[in-house]
C-alpha cells in the first residue's frame, strides 16, 4: 500500500436497492431507521432486495483493491455501480474526486472510453467479431481509425499472449483464451481504472493459476488501480493490496490480507480463512510488539518484519523467549516471542 | 364440500348448472336459444364505427396504395419480363451461396418443374408481391421489436398485441383492407405485410432480450453510444434469433399473399388454384398446389439456412460462375425462347390425374362415402347435435328415444361413481358432464351451461382472472348474436382437435419409442408445416367433395403436426438419471411410460396441445372455402360482400374462442410445470 494523497476512488453510503420503487422506499427507510441495518431489514420487509447495504471504503491509486464474498453477497452489483453499469440507488461515487453518480451520459461515455475498462466473469465477448476486432471495438466506437486500431489491437493481444490467434472467433477458444481476449479488450484504451467481476471463476484451477500470474505481471507493469472481485479466498490473498469482505449486501471488513487473516472481525470472515494457510500470508509484522524498553534473549536468529509466520516459524522453532524483530538495515523494530507465532497459526483451532 | 380439491369443485359446480339446464329445457326454452330480443346489433355497430374509421384513413390509404404501385409493378415488370434462364440463374446462384450443392440443385429442379408446369408467369406474379411485402414486413417487425426492447415499458403491451395478432383469423384482415384499398393487388400486399410482421418483431424482441448481460455490459464499457451498441453489437449478436424470424415472415408472406388471392384481380397462383378448384378441375389444382409447395419449400430451405449456427462459406466465384452463364444462355437464346406459360410438359400428367381421379372416385365411390358416413354419423353428427338429435333410422338404424337418454345417463352415473369412489372424484364427476355434452350435443349446449364450464376450467387453470376474462369474452359473443356461429366453430375444431389429440400423441408417442419411425415421420412433419394452408384443401377437395368431412380432414391434417413434434420431444427428453431411477425400483416399461415418462413430458404435449388448438383455429377459417357453417363462413360471406362490420365482429368471435382456448392450457401446462419444479 502507498500512500496517495488523493483516493482512484471513493465511495460514501453506497446503496443498490432493487426493485419496485426502490427510490423512494430507500430515502423513507433511511429518514425512519439511521442503522443501516434496521433500514435494510425495513427494505426486505417491504419484498425490496438491498443488494448493496451503505458502502463505504476508498481504493488509492495504483491498489489492488479485492472485494470478496459468497456468491450473491452483492459484489457484482458493488462493482456496477462503481462502473456506473447500475445507477447506484443512493451514495456517492468518486472516481478521481468526480461524482460518477451524477454525470451525464455523455461524460460516462467518455470516461468509459479514455479512464474505464472492465473484465467480465462469463467473458462477455462479441461472437460476431473475430479476437482483434473484438479487442479493437472499444478504439473502433471512439472513431479511431481502422489501421490505428488494429495495430494498438495487436499490441495489446501481444501482451495478453495471444499472438496468432487474431483472426479466431470467440467460440474457436478456450475458455482461459476467452478471458484473455477479454483482459485485452479492456486494456486496449490505456484505462487507468480496471473492473474485473470474477474474471478467473470460470476457468479451471490450472489455467487460473496462470491467469493470476500473468495478471499481476500486468499490474506490474501498468500500475493501474483495479477493483477485483473473487469469492476465493486464495485468489483474493494472493492478489490484493486490500481485502473488502461483503456478506449480504454489507461490507463486514476491510483490511490487508494478514489483518482479514489474523483479525477475523466475525465468524463469516474466520470461516473463510479456515481453509487458509496462515503461515503463508501473514508476516512478522503482525504478531510483533513494539521493541523499546523490551527484553529480548540472547538468540538472534534474524527475523525480519516482512517475512510470513512460516519462514520466521522455521528461524525459532526451539526458542522460548522473546527474540528481535529488525528492520534491513539491522535496526531493532520490535519484539516477537515464538509462542504467539505458534499461536498466529493456529487460530481456528481456537 | 371443505373436502373437495379446487378441480372436483368446478366440475360439480358445471355439472349441477348443467343438469339444472337440462331439467328446465322445455319450460325455459331460453336456456338454450339465447333470446333474440336481448340480443344487440354488435356487428352493425361495429360496422358503422369502422366504415366512419376507415373513411377517415381512406385517403392515406389511397395515397399509400398508390405510392406501393411503384415499386410492385417495378418487380413485377423485372421478374415478369426477365428471362426465364436469367431468373432460374440468380435463385440458383443465391441457392449455392446459402447451401453449396444441394440447395443450387434444389432451385434448378424446383424451379424447372414450375417452368415445365405452364404456370411461370403466375409465380412471377405471387413473387413479385412477396417481394415486395416481406422487405415490409420486416422493417415494419424489426422496428416495432427493437423499439419494443429499447423501452421495456411497450414491451408488455407489444407482446399482447402481438398475440392477439396470431390468434386473428387471416380472411378478417382482408375485409377491412379491402375497403381501405379497393380490390386489387394492394390488399394482398398490405395484408401479407401485416400478418407477415408479428413473427419478425416477435424474433427481434426474443433475440434481443437473450442476449447475455455481460455482452450488452460489455458494449457500455467500451464507451459505445447507444445506437453503436444496438447496431454494432445486440443486433449482430441476436443475428441467429432474427434469421428465424426473416424465415417465418418470410413463410408467412408467401402464405398469406396465396390466401389473399381470393381477393381476386391478380392473376397470380392462389388465384390459379382457386379458380381450378371452383371448375372441379383437380388436376390442374393439384398442379397449381405443388407449385406453390415449390416455392414454400425453396423459400423455406433457402432462408432456413441463414438461421443456422456456424453454416459453412462457399466459393463465391461458383456463384458469379453460374450468374454469367445465365446471362450468356439468356442473351444468345433473347426472343427465341418461346413464352413460358405456353410450356406444358405436365399436361399429359395433369389430364390422367383428372382421369386417374375421376376413375379411382368412382371405383371407390362406395368405399369412400361408408368412411365419410361413417365418421359423420358416428362422431361429427352426435358431437354436433347430440345423440338425441343424431341417432334415427337413417344413421344410426333406430331411433333415440328418451329411456335411451335415461339408460346412458345411469350408466354414466354408475361409471362416474367407481371413479369417484377410487379416489378419481373430478373425473368421476367429469364423466358425468361428458355424458351429458355427448346425449346434448356442442351446438344445443345451454349457453349458461357453456359459460360457467368455461369459467370453471378457467379457474381451475389458472385462477379467478381467467375465469373473469373468458365469461365476459364470450358474454360479448353471445349478446352479438354471434353464438350459434361460434359453438359450430367450437364443434368442428373441438371434434379436429380431439382426433389430432389421439392420433397426434400416438403418432409422437411411436416416434419416440421408435427412431425409425421418427425418421419416417420427421420429413413428413417438415412438409406439412412447409406447405401453406390453402394447399391443403386441394387433396381433400379430390376425394371427398365440398363439406363439413373434408374440412375435418383438412383442419386434421395441418393442425396434427405440432401435437406429433411435442409429444415425441416430451417424451423423449425425460432425463436418463429419473428412467434409471425407476429401472432400478423395478418398474416395468408399460409402468415407466405412465408413472415418470408421461408425467414429465406433460408441460411440453400441453404447450404442443395448444399450438394444435391455434393451427386449427388458423385453418378453420381457410376451410370456409370447402364448406364449414360457423365463424368462418361468416368472414368469408363477409369478405364477399365487403360487410366490414360483419367481418370484424366474426373474426373477433373467432380470436376470442382461440385466445381463451390458448389461455387455459397455458394455465395447465404451467400448473404441471410448477408441480414437476421446472
Ligand atoms: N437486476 C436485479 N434485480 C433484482 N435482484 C438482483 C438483480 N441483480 C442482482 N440481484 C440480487 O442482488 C443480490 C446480489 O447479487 P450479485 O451482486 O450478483 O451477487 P454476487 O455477484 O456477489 O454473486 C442477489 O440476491 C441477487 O439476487
Ligand atoms: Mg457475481
Amino acid at each position: 500500500m502507498n500512500d496517495t494523497p488523493q483516493a482512484a476512488i471513493s465511495c460514501q453510503n453506497v446503496w443498490q436497492v432493487f426493485g419496485p420503487n426502490a427510490d423512494s422506499a430507500l430515502s423513507e427507510a433511511l429518514s425512519v431507521h439511521s442503522e443501516p441495518e434496521a433500514a435494510a431489514a425495513a427494505l426486505r420487509e417491504k419484498g425490496l432486495i438491498p443488494a448493496v447495504q451503505d458502502a463505504n471504503f476508498e481504493v488509492a491509486e495504483g491498489e489492488l483493491f479485492v472485494i470478496m464474498g459468497l456468491s450473491g453477497s452483492g459484489k457484482s452489483t458493488l462493482i456496477r455501480c462503481i462502473s456506473h453499469l447500475l445507477h447506484a440507488t443512493h451514495g456517492e461515487i468518486r472516481i478521481d474526486g468526480e461524482n460518477i453518480v451524477e454525470a451525464t451520459p455523455d461524460r460516462l461515455i467518455e470516461l468509459r472510453r479514455k479512464k474505464l475498462g472492465m473484465v467480465f466473469q462469463h467473458f462477455g465477448l462479441f461472437p460476431h467479431m473475430s479476437v482483434i476486432d473484438n479487442v479493437a471495438y472499444p478504439l473502433r466506437v471512439q472513431g479511431v481509425k481502422r489501421k490505428a486500431h488494429l495495430e494498438k489491437a495487436q499490441k495489446v493481444i501481444e501482451l495478453v499472449g495471444l499472438a496468432g490467434r487474431e483472426t479466431h472467433h470467440p467460440r474457436e477458444l478456450s475458455g482461459g483464451q476467452r478471458q484473455r481476449v477479454g483482459i485485452a479488450r479492456s486494456l486496449v484504451t490505456d484505462c487507468s481504472v480496471w473492473f474485473l467481476d470474477e474474471p478467473f471463476s470460470a476457468l479451471d484451477p490450472l489455467i487460473r493459476r496462470q491467469l493470476q500470474d500473468e495478471f499481476l505481471q500486468i499490474q506490474a507493469e501498468l500500475k493501474t488501480t483495479i477493483v477485483f472481485i473473487t469469492h476465493d479466498i486464495n485468489e483474493a490473498l494472493k492478489l490484493a493490496d486490500r481485502i473488502a469482505i461483503m456478506r449480504d449486501g454489507k461490507v463486514v471488513q476491510i483490511g490487508t490480507p494478514s489483518d482479514i487473516i489474523l483479525n477475523p472481525v466475525d465468524d463469516y470472515v474466520r470461516e473463510f480463512s479456515k481453509d487458509v494457510a496462515k503461515g503463508r500470508h501473514a508476516h512478522v509484522a503482525s504478531v510483533m510488539e513494539p521493541g523499546e524498553g523490551h527484553v529480548y534473549g540472547a538468540d538472534d536468529p534474524g527475523l525480519r518484519v516482512d517475512m510470513t509466520l512460516d519462514a520466521a516459524l522455521a528461524r525459532c522453532m526451539d526458542l522460548y523467549e522473546p527474540v528481535p524483530v529488525r528492520a534491513e538495515d539491522g535496526t531493532l523494530l520490535g519484539v516477537v516471542n515464538p509462542a504467539d507465532l505458534a499461536a498466529a497459526l493456529h487460530v481456528e483451532a481456537g | 364440500m371443505a373436502g373437495l380439491s379446487k378441480g372436483s369443485l368446478a366440475a360439480l359446480v358445471a355439472l349441477i348448472v348443467g343438469a339444472l339446464c337440462l331439467l328446465l329445457e322445455t319450460t325455459l326454452p331460453w336456456l338454450v336459444k339465447f333470446p333474440e330480443a336481448l340480443v344487440v346489433p354488435a356487428t352493425d355497430w361495429v360496422g358503422a364505427a369502422m366504415t366512419w374509421l376507415l373513411q377517415l384513413i381512406k385517403p392515406i390509404a389511397r395515397g399509400f396504395s398508390a405510392l406501393m404501385s411503384y415499386p410492385m409493378e417495378a418487380t413485377n415488370l423485372i421478374l415478369g419480363s426477365s428471362p426465364w434462364i436469367l431468373v432460374i440463374a440468380v435463385v440458383t446462384a443465391i441457392g449455392w451461396m446459402l447451401g453449396g450443392v444441394s440447395m443450387a440443385l434444389m432451385a434448378v429442379v424446383g424451379l424447372g418443374f414450375v417452368l415445365a408446369s405452364g404456370y411461370w408467369a403466375e409465380s412471377m406474379n405471387t413473387l413479385s408481391l412477396v417481394a415486395v411485402s416481406v422487405p415490409l414486413a420486416l422493417i415494419v417487425g424489426g422496428g416495432i421489436g427493437v423499439l419494443a426492447n429499447e423501452y421495456p415499458r411497450f414491451r408488455k403491451p407489444v407482446q399482447a398485441m402481438l398475440d392477439i395478432m396470431q390468434t386473428v383469423p387471416t380472411f378478417a384482415y382482408l375485409t377491412p383492407l379491402l375497403v381501405l384499398f379497393g380490390f386489387g393487388p394492394v390488399v394482398g400486399l398490405i395484408a401479407s405485410a401485416i400478418y407477415a410482421a408479428p413473427p419478425m418483431a416477435r424474433n427481434v424482441l426474443l433475440g434481443l432480450e437473450r442476449i447475455e448481460p455481460e455482452i450488452k455490459e460489455a458494449a457500455i464499457m467500451a464507451g459505445g453510444t447507444r445506437l453503436q451498441q444496438l447496431f454494432q453489437v445486440e443486433i449482430p449478436s441476436a443475428a441467429t434469433q432474427i434469421l428465424v424470424g426473416v424465415n417465418q415472415c418470410l413463410m408467412a408472406a408467401l402464405s398469406m399473399v396465396i390466401i389473399a388471392a381470393v381477393i381476386g384481380g391478380f392473376d397470380d397462383i392462389g388465384w390459379e388454384v382457386l379458380l381450378t378448384m371452383r371448375k372441379a378441375q383437380f388436376g390442374p389444382a393439384l398442379m397449381a398446389g405443388l407449385v406453390i409447395v415449390v416455392f414454400a419449400v425453396i423459400i423455406d430451405r433457402m432462408s432456413g439456412t441463414l438461421a443456422q449456427d456456424n453454416r459453412k462459406r462457399y466459393d463465391a466465384r461458383v456463384a458469379w460462375g453460374i450468374l454469367a452463364v445465365g446471362v450468356i444462355a439468356s442473351a444468345v437464346t433473347w426472343n427465341s425462347l418461346p413464352n413460358p406459360s405456353e410450356y406444358s410438359a405436365f399436361d399429359g400428367a395433369v389430364d390422367a390425374v383428372d382421369a386417374g381421379l375421376s376413375a379411382f372416385t368412382t371405383a371407390n365411390w362406395q368405399w369412400l362415402a361408408a368412411v365419410k358416413n361413417n365418421v359423420l354419423y358416428f362422431g361429427l353428427l352426435p358431437l354436433r347435435i347430440g345423440l338425441d338429435e343424431a341417432v334415427l333410422p337413417f344413421t344410426w338404424g333406430f331411433q333415440w328415444t328418451a329411456q335411451w337418454s335415461l339408460g346412458l345417463f345411469a350408466v354414466g352415473a354408475v361409471a362416474g361413481l367407481i371413479l369417484a369412489l377410487r379416489g378419481q372424484v373430478t373425473w368421476g364427476i367429469m364423466t358425468l358432464i361428458f355424458v351429458g355434452m355427448l346425449e346434448t350435443g356442442i351446438t344445443n349446449l345451454p349457453w349458461p351451461f357453456v359459460l360457467v364450464g368455461v369459467a370453471a376450467l378457467g379457474w381451475v387453470a389458472s385462477g379467478r382472472g381467467l375465469a373473469v376474462l373468458s365469461v365476459g369474452l364470450l358474454l360479448t359473443i353471445l349478446l352479438s348474436g354471434l353464438w350459434d356461429r361460434a359453438m359450430l366453430s367450437l364443434y368442428l375444431s373441438g371434434a379436429a382437435v380431439f382426433a389430432c389429440a389421439i392420433a397426434g400423441g400416438g403418432i409422437g408417442l411411436l416416434c419416440a419409442e421408435s427412431p425409425m419411425a421418427w425418421r419416417i415421420t420427421r420429413p413428413i412433419c417438415d412438409m406439412l408445416q412447409t406447405i401453406p394452408l390453402f394447399v391443403f384443401l386441394i387433396p381433400v377437395l379430390m376425394v371427398f367433395q365440398i363439406g363439413e368431412f373434408s374440412a375435418f380432414l383438412a383442419i386434421i391434417a395441418y393442425a396434427i403436426v405440432p401435437m406429433i413434434r411435442y409429444s415425441r420431444h416430451g417424451l423423449t427428453e425425460t432425463p436418463d438419471e429419473m428412467i434409471e431411477a425407476a429401472i432400478a425400483s423395478g418398474a416395468t416399461t408399460w409402468q415407466i411410460l405412465r408413472d415418470v415418462r408421461a408425467p414429465y413430458a406433460a408441460p411440453t404435449i400441453l404447450l404442443g396441445l395448444n399450438q394444435t388448438i391455434l393451427y386449427a383455429f388458423a385453418m378453420l377459417v381457410i376451410a370456409a372455402l370447402i364448406g364449414t357453417t360457423g365463424l368462418g363462413q361468416l368472414i368469408y360471406l363477409a369478405l364477399g360482400q365487403a360487410d366490414v362490420g360483419l367481418g370484424i365482429s366474426a373474426g373477433a368471435a373467432m380470436a376470442i374462442l382461440a385466445l381463451i382456448a390458448d389461455r387455459m392450457v397455458q394455465g395447465f401446462a404451467e400448473e404441471r410445470r410448477k408441480v414437476l419444479g421446472l
